[in-house]
């Protein structure tokens, strides 16, 4: 086993292997590799990847770790059925 | 970054990406495409991505149609293996009254004329295509199985790669700051990297479409609107086609990776840039889909977001060269169906540029307004 | 229907909790939202005495303080409670919306208090999702909440204060722990903490690091390897371990997502633990009206997350009403939390926060008052014989007991100073920092400091130089506790063999709160070597 397949990615299986292909690619923002690849779009929407991913593309392209990871955050954290969305409707 | 170019193409949505790699294949040689942030991060990235060849003018149903086409051999159509997870399971429309089933009789009419392969069903047979569907008060139903959708990131890069392997230079995070013009012709774009100089300039930046019209003095009729949509988890397959209904307002569709994609059109909704999200936005649709499709009410919804549409006085796109200002062309106003036109819009643009005749004979310029030939297009969301 | 609330606070951790009382004690009608169905937040897990100062509940254990302040919190008639409660988003409208009792309810807050803390990193290296490999908080919530014991022999993997507490909670557990691996070249937590571990027998391997995890269907062991200066592999250095799991503890980082998600804005600061939020020295953050508190404003400590909370509510109290009359409980509560961070251990921290206020309003100066090197001990545990030996006092006082304080790194905390009942316990200048001494003319050996001190760090000696003969007493946290009369074996610092000795007291009562006090009998030159024991024939050391 190489150091390229260690998984970054635990939900959706994307290694180091493939982030660092993405980032030579020119791929050098968390929005870009995370629409290609797919990493941190799954259940834990990026809490683990997410800061391994930034410093992957901070150690190859020398920016600065914090402009990386600014990224949009978008509701509803944790997630919500429709169903428990409606229920919240019905009590008006 | 180059500092002379043919073309300098503002955008690098699906739109800008198209004609780019369709100049590029014609030959054109000094081609820039400025994205002020990365590709497809404006509505192109955003949209729901849906190919729909049931439309009920004449010209969308061909350019739609000739999309589709191109989609369906995207990795022969650009030299270059790709995957843009196209998924063709068909649209639904759905219809909720009489006066709506009749307006799909006759769009049905116009889409066969083009041998696309639509058809009316009963309310029985659109629940065998969807068997979770709610057909409580469903009228009747339009079906055209070849129409689907695509991963739209995926579908731009895809476009990209053949662009920048033609010779394309593409700079994603680079702004167009200003139009250079002298004497009334278009000398150059500023942008904040650097000035490019050049004679022609495309204005296919999406939601700021007005915005770049301005930079040349070009008052464009246009103007943005949020549009907000949402993803759920990953659920197994069980829904095939995008189920779409104008008069109950909802687009809805399962993608190849399982989670659900959907979205609406909004009310009083403010002109603006504004891409915010709603919790209004998320109890209409919540309210609409355990509705209309009971079975995914314990699916839960994981993000929310909003893109803009840019939308023209009769929400159809324009597309051609200024009239005012030689040099200037436009690719602007495609409110919800710029992803879908992109790969025709793409070739006829790329023809439009370089004087070739048009391979579409379709009217989309910007004088239709003041002849007042605006298009008549009755199935929009 | 809108729930309309002055002050609504998100996390019910330390931070959250004490920012509602003080928002509801001061007359607002407050909200607190908490994810789980619980509060308490990470407190909850911790079972040992907390640091600090004695006046944030430094001593006690971290789920009597959650005991303590959610009964504060009950006793406040205008602080509703939603536990099971996620915090779902903050939208435009300054609607809140939570998912509460399987509804999506929406509240309308005219100030808000953010609290979510922290959550674990994770560290890639080969083979990383083995069936096996943990997170330290994981496996602090299946031993102490779930009472699930994760393994039998584990590898702990990082050093700071939650790698070393939850390696010895682990101990407790009765899993054996066969070593710690640190990166850096010291280790990274408090070392009282180390030095506990390593009289239990656990080596601790700086500058090394994890470099696969070994095994096909679960985990079976690791691959270690040594580190060099610029944290480079040494070749070579490779070397396999057996073990059934592996624990990360390799630090936490801000849960800083609704908080962008709202709008307000952040940076990143390393020592910090990441993205935190921009804030104000009151906890504003740039949004107005809405304040930051806890580990989500840099990964710090509960006692400065409770300080920080408190500060955040009644900061919150004083933009919703105007009442001025706060502002002398908040300037109190900004030299505590100054007093917290003023040691060797707060550097990181005024570090962090000397960034966040460009303009230095919290100075990053830098104290070095050792008396004493303390080397040795922060790449070991162990303390070198100096160190020890600045902490005894002359031989004729030692015929009459006497306390032994090994508690060397300059470190916030002082409850030993509180639990002697003779006064003969104190820190230099009132200096919470410095370490502590012992007044040999006051003190009687009357035991009552050793089950005070959370870090275990105080031993009372007494020699009968006649008999050749001596005591010890240590503090006692295993369940293996022997009997009065019984021959155990006697563990020196690094938790090796000296020898047997004959127990001849325990204390274990109320007062102890589970730290038994367990006086030895042994040979005179042994009495100042023993710091643990165990029952004969169990042993159970890290092998590495
Ligand atoms: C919620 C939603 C759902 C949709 N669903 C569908 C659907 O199902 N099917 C469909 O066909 N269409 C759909 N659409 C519409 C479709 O997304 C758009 O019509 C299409 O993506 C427009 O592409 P574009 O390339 O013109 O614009 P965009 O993708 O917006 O690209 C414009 C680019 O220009 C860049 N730009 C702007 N100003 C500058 C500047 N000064 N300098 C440099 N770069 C600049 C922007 O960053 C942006 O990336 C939907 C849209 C939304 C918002
Ligand atoms: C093993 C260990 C040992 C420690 N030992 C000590 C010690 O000896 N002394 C000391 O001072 N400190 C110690 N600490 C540190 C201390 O526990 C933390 O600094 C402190 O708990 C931080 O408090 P908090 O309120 O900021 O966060 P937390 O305690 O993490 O509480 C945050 C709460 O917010 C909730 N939450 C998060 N997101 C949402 C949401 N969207 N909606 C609703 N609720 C949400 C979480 O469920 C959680 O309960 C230790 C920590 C650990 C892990
Ligand atoms: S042994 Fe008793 S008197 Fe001596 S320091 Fe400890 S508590 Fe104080
Ligand atoms: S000896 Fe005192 S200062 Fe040191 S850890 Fe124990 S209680 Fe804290
Ligand atoms: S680890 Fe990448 S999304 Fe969860």
């Amino acid at each position: 086993m190489r150091e390229d397949d260690i998984i970054i990615c635990r939900c959706e299986d994307v290694t180091l292997g493939t982030i660092r292909e993405l980032i030579r690619q020119g791929y050098t923002t968390l929005e870009e590799i995370k629409r290609i690849a797919r990493c941190g779009m799954g259940p834990c929407q990026g809490k683990t990847c997410t800061p391994l991913i930034a410093r992957e593309i901070a150690a190859i392209t020398g920016k600065d770790i914090h402009e990386i990871m600014k990224q949009n955050h978008r509701p509803p954290f944790g997630g919500i059925t429709f169903e428990e969305i409606v229920s919240g409707r019905d009590e008006e | 970054m180059k500092n002379k170019a043919d073309i300098v193409i503002i955008g690098g949505g699906i739109i800008g990406c198209a004609v780019a790699f369709n100049l590029a294949k014609k030959g054109m040689k000094d081609i820039v495409v400025l994205e002020k942030e990365f590709l497809a991060s404006g509505a192109t990235g955003r949209c729901g991505a849906g190919v729909r060849q049931q439309w009920g003018t004449r010209q969308n149903c061909l350019l739609a149609k000739e999309s589709m086409t191109i989609l369906e051999n995207i990795s022969d159509y650009l030299e270059e293996k790709v995957d843009i997870e196209l998924k063709q399971k068909g649209y639904l429309l759905l219809s909720f009254s009489e006066k709506e089933t009749k307006q799909f009789a006759k769009n049905l009419e116009v889409q066969h004329s083009l041998n696309i392969p639509s058809m009316a069903l009963t309310p029985h047979q659109a629940q065998e295509i969807v068997p979770i569907l709610n057909t409580e008060k469903i009228h009747s139903a339009a079906f055209c199985p070849t129409d689907g959708h695509a991963n739209p990131f995926l579908t731009t890069e895809a476009y990209a790669k053949a662009a920048k392997k033609r010779g394309v230079e593409i700079c994603t995070f680079t702004q167009a700051t200003a139009i250079k013009i002298e004497n009334g012709k278009i000398k150059g774009v500023q942008t904040d990297k650097g000035f490019i100089e050049t004679e022609r300039v495309l204005n296919a930046a999406g939601g700021w479409a007005y915005e770049i019209g301005e930079m040349a003095g070009l008052k464009l009729p246009v103007f943005s609107e949020r549009h907000e949509i949402l993803v759920t988890e990953k659920v197994p397959p069980m829904l095939d086609p995008m189920v779409m209904s104008f008069s109950f307002n909802i687009y809805c569709q399962q993608t190849p990776n399982g989670s659900f994609v959907m979205g609406h059109g909004p009310k009083n909704e403010k002109p603006g840039h504004n891409v915010n999200s709603t919790w209004q936005f998320l109890e209409a649709m919540a309210q609409k889909v355990t509705y209309l499709l009971p079975a995914i009410k314990k699916v839960r919804v994981v993000r929310q977001w909003a893109g803009s549409y840019n939308i023209s006085p009769d929400r159809q796109p324009i597309i051609c060269e200024s009239e005012q200002l030689p040099g200037y062309y436009m690719a602007v106003g495609f409110s919800g169906h710029g992803f879908m036109l992109g790969p025709s819009i793409g070739v006829y643009l790329s023809e439009l540029i370089t004087g070739e005749t048009p391979s579409y004979d379709v009217t989309l310029d910007l004088g239709r307004f003041a002849r007042n030939e605006i298009i008549a297009e009755p199935s929009v969301v | 229907m809108i729930l309309e609330y002055d002050a609504a606070i998100i996390g019910g951790g330390p931070a959250g909790i004490c920012a509602a009382i003080a928002a509801g004690k001061n007359g607002l009608k407050t909200l607190l939202i908490e994810e789980r169905d619980f509060l308490g937040g990470q407190l909850i897990k911790q079972t040992h005495r907390f640091f600090g100062s004695e006046e944030e509940h430094a001593g006690t254990r971290g789920i009597h303080i959650a005991d303590d302040l959610k009964a504060e919190l009950v006793g406040l008639s205008n602080i509703d409670v939603m536990t099971s409660t996620t915090a779902l988003g903050y939208y435009e409208d300054g609607i809140l919306t939570a998912l509460h009792d399987e509804k999506m309810v929406k509240i309308k807050p005219k100030s808000m208090v953010l609290a979510t803390g922290a959550f674990e990193r994770f560290l890639p290296f080969e083979n990383n999702d083995l069936p096996g490999i943990f997170g330290a908080g994981a496996v602090q919530t299946l031993m102490n909440i779930y009472g699930i014991k994760p393994a039998d022999k584990v590898l702990m993997i990082g050093s700071g204060n939650i790698g070393l507490i939850v390696s010895y909670q682990l101990i407790q557990a009765g899993v054996q722990v066969i070593g710690v691996v640190e990166a850096a070249s010291k280790i990274g937590g408090y070392l009282v903490h180390a030095s506990k571990l390593r009289r239990l027998g656990v080596p601790i391997m700086t500058r090394h690091t994890i470099k696969k995890a070994i095994g096909t269907d679960k985990v079976q062991g690791a691959l270690l390897c040594q580190l060099d200066e610029n944290w480079q592999e040494i070749e070579g250095s490779q070397k396999q371990v057996a073990c059934d799991a592996i624990c990360l503890a390799v630090g936490l980082t801000p849960l800083a997502d609704i908080l962008s998600q709202m709008g307000c804005e952040t940076t990143f600061i390393g020592e910090l633990g990441g993205i935190v939020p921009k804030r104000t020295a009151d906890l504003e953050t740039t949004k107005p009206g809405v304040f930051v508190a806890g580990d989500l404003a840099g990964i710090e400590e509960a006692s400065a997350a409770m300080l920080e909370g408190e500060l955040a509510g009644l900061n919150a109290v004083k933009f919703v009403t105007g009442d001025e009359r706060v502002n002398e409980r908040i300037h109190h509560l900004k030299g505590e939390l100054h007093g917290l961070r003023a040691g060797p251990v707060g550097e990181k921290i005024r570090y962090g926060l000397a960034q966040l206020f460009e303009d230095s309003v919290i100075t990053s100066e830098k104290i070095d008052s050792h008396e004493h090197d303390i080397t040795q001990l922060a790449h070991t545990g162990i303390p070198a014989w100096e160190n020890i030996d600045e902490k005894m006092p002359d031989e004729q006082r030692m015929i009459k007991p006497y306390a032994v304080i090994e508690c060397f790194q300059e470190i916030p905390c002082n409850p030993c100073v509180f639990s002697c009942p003779f006064d003969a316990i104190y820190i230099p200048k009132e200096d919470i920092n410095l370490s502590p001494v012992v007044n040999f003319d006051k003190c009687t050996g009357c035991l009552s400091c050793i089950s005070g001190c959370p870090g275990l760090a105080i031993f009372v000696e007494q020699r009968n130089p006649e008999q050749g003969k001596g005591t010890v007493s240590i503090p006692f946290e295993m369940l293996n506790r022997p009997q009065k009369g019984d021959v155990v074996d006697l563990l020196a610092r690094d938790g090796h063999k000296l020898g047997t000795g004959i127990v001849t007291r325990i204390l274990y009562g109320q007062k102890q709160d589970k730290t038994a006090v367990i006086t030895v009998e042994t040979d005179i030159e042994l009495v100042n070597k023993v710091r643990n024991i165990q029952l004969q024939g169990t042993d159970k050391k890290g092998v590495m």
